[in-house]
């Protein structure tokens, strides 16, 4: 055994050292060709990962070297103890795909959909392969505790499969609110949507208390509208930056500075953002083409990215109102440490709120607005994690001063984030009070979960009479 | 030159996604296209009169009427190309009709 590991080390340690871009851009062209992509594409896909990498890096630079010293000097002058910047998702997305572990529990992911769909557990076939990524960043967080890839494995496959069933379970729902015909094949398995049931708890409260709030819901369309550019994303940079820089009491000029700063920074790192998507895409191609093939004669569910809901106003209208909310909640909610910048349009949030409600605009604001501080916490709890896993794959200057922190603070799977937490904390130490600890809070979030899909299951009939009705 | 805006929910995978596939596939049926890619959110009247086609992941509610032809481009993103050629016939037929 220890000459495999030996030899193995000895083969991979050179390429480790090279550090994570240039390793990521090696493996993940190496990886595409494996799955039949051509190989200009592949490496095409290699490069632009390297260089997303490295491009997320500049603007983490740029955006927590302005702020870092403004926050500390807001913390000092409000008293309020947020010091955490908020980069948003794009950044995190980048330094988990630059862990070449984020390949193993894509491969892992990959083989239990095909398990599934063999076995009819399952009528989604996913090929949204890059948000794959929310669930190796799960698993990462495990081992960042840990070091136990085993644990880190299983609940990501526990995880994994609880996706693809709510994939399936939330199908009529999509038909319903977007109109698709039944022989659209649209759904989504992302991890935004592992919320629901915590939501349907919630809104099943409303449907008891107060059902008669649903006569005031309003046109989101029209609110949308009337917002225009004010709740893009420059603006919000801007007023954030702003927000920091009167309350840290820094001079006009480096509150303008700030402004701007915040406005670059955001437009930045969705730029960046669509280069690694794109870094991705090859590989993604490559591994559908396999499944597809695989699957062929087969009639199933097809699980893309969240955006297609993006089609019903009532997601940005929810988004746009929660904003200043969750920034006043932030202000006020004891243990939190984010000020919420890069996050604070929660789209990690709201399109699980839009499914659960089916729209009732001022639920969802309600209810949305409840979720907060689950964000904010879960946000604040990984931001040391974040932090180091940025600086090990090259994404943040490691030479910053260490009370510099960076996290997101509307990341998708916030509950799922103290699971792997949990889960890492027993496997460091395999006490009993961590081990009673993580088995009582799995247990009731699978409980949970069973709760919700017999709802869902119900909503489903309900759908299924009144189309044999029509 | 035939100018498309693609949209969808965070302006940076999906409607990229549909971006680059109608540009290459256009390209192959001789056309010359440009599409831009947006957040559905920070679409407005103005923006939607500078582009001839309007090619949304699924058909959206916004805040107005949209004037110019609309193809809802989401099969695209299933990434099994029988899927995807309705829609690329579909443009097809209405970039003939413009007539550019």
């Amino acid at each position: 055994m220890d000459v495999i590991i030996q030899f193995a080390n000895s083969l991979f340690k050179p390429l480790v050292d090279l550090g994570a871009a240039p390793l990521m851009f090696i493996l993940l062209s190496l990886l595409a060709m494996l799955m039949r992509v051509k190989p200009s594409s592949a490496i095409e896909g290699g490069l632009k990962l390297a260089i997303a990498l490295t491009g997320i890096g500049a603007v983490i630079d740029i955006l927590t070297g302005n702020f870092a010293p403004a926050l500390k000097d807001f913390v000092k002058s409000t008293g309020i103890e947020l010091s955490v910047t908020d980069v948003g998702w794009a950044p995190l997305a980048t330094i988990t795909w630059g862990s070449a572990y984020t390949l193993f529990f894509l491969f892992i992911l990959v083989l239990i959909n095909i398990v599934m769909l063999i076995w009819n557990k399952t009528n989604t076939l996913d090929v949204d392969i890059f948000n794959f990524w929310h669930l190796s960043i799960i698993g990462l967080l495990v081992m960042h505790y840990s070091d136990n890839l085993l644990l880190a494995t299983l609940l990501v496959i526990m995880l994994g499969v609880m996706k693809f069933i709510n994939s399936d379970l939330m199908k009529p729902t999509f038909n319903d609110l977007l109109d698709m015909p039944d022989t659209n094949p649209t759904t989504t398995t992302h991890l935004n949507f592992m919320l629901n049931p915590l939501i349907m708890v919630f809104d099943k409260l409303f449907d008891k208390l107060l059902p008669f709030i649903d006569k005031y819901d309003f046109d989101a369309a029209q609110l949308n509208e009337k917002i225009g550019f004010w709740g893009s994303k420059f603006a919000i940079g801007v007023y954030l930056g702003a927000f920091v820089g009167i309350l840290g009491q820094q001079s006009v000029h480096t509150t303008f500075t700030l402004a701007f700063i915040g406005g670059v920074s955001l437009e930045l790192f969705s730029v960046v953002g669509t280069w690694f998507i794109s870094a991705v895409e090859p590989l993604s191609k490559g591994i559908t083409n396999f499944l597809s093939a695989k699957m062929k004669g087969r009639q199933f569910f097809i699980g893309i990215d969240w955006p297609f809901v993006a089609a019903r106003p009532e997601m940005w209208a929810a988004a746009n109102v929660i904003a200043p909310i969750m920034l006043g909640i932030a202000l006020i909610l004891p243990g939190n440490k984010l000020l919420p910048l890069g996050g604070i349009i929660a789209i990690g949030l709201t399109p699980a709120l839009l499914v659960v409600t089916r729209g009732k605009i001022l639920r969802m604001i309600i209810i949305g607005s409840i979720m907060v501080p689950v964000f904010l916490w879960s946000g604040t709890a990984i931001a040391p994690f974040v932090t180091e896993t940025a600086k090990s794959v090259g994404a943040f200057p490691a030479e910053v001063n260490q009370d510099v922190l960076i996290s997101h603070s509307t990341l998708e799977g916030p509950v799922e984030k103290f699971l792997a937490i949990l889960v890492g904390k027993m496997g460091e130490s395999f006490s009993f009070e961590y081990i009673m600890m993580t088995i009582g809070a799995l247990t009731a979030y699978i409980l949970l979960f069973v709760w919700y899909a017999k709802q869902m299951q119900k909503r489903n009939k309900v759908y299924e009479q009144k189309r044999e009705a029509a | 030159m035939i100018n498309i805006l693609a949209a969808c929910g965070a302006g940076v995978n999906s409607s990229h996604q549909i971006k680059t596939a109608l540009e290459e596939e256009m390209k192959k049926r001789g056309y010359s296209v440009k599409v831009d890619a947006v957040v559905i959110k920070d679409i407005n009247k103005a923006m939607m009169e500078q582009y001839d086609i309007f090619a949304p992941i699924s058909k959206p509610k916004l805040g107005f009427d949209v004037q110019i032809p609309i193809v809802e481009a989401g099969p695209i993103l299933y990434r099994i190309p029988a899927m995807a050629d309705p829609v690329f016939d579909e443009l097809e037929g209405i970039i003939k009709k413009l007539n550019k």
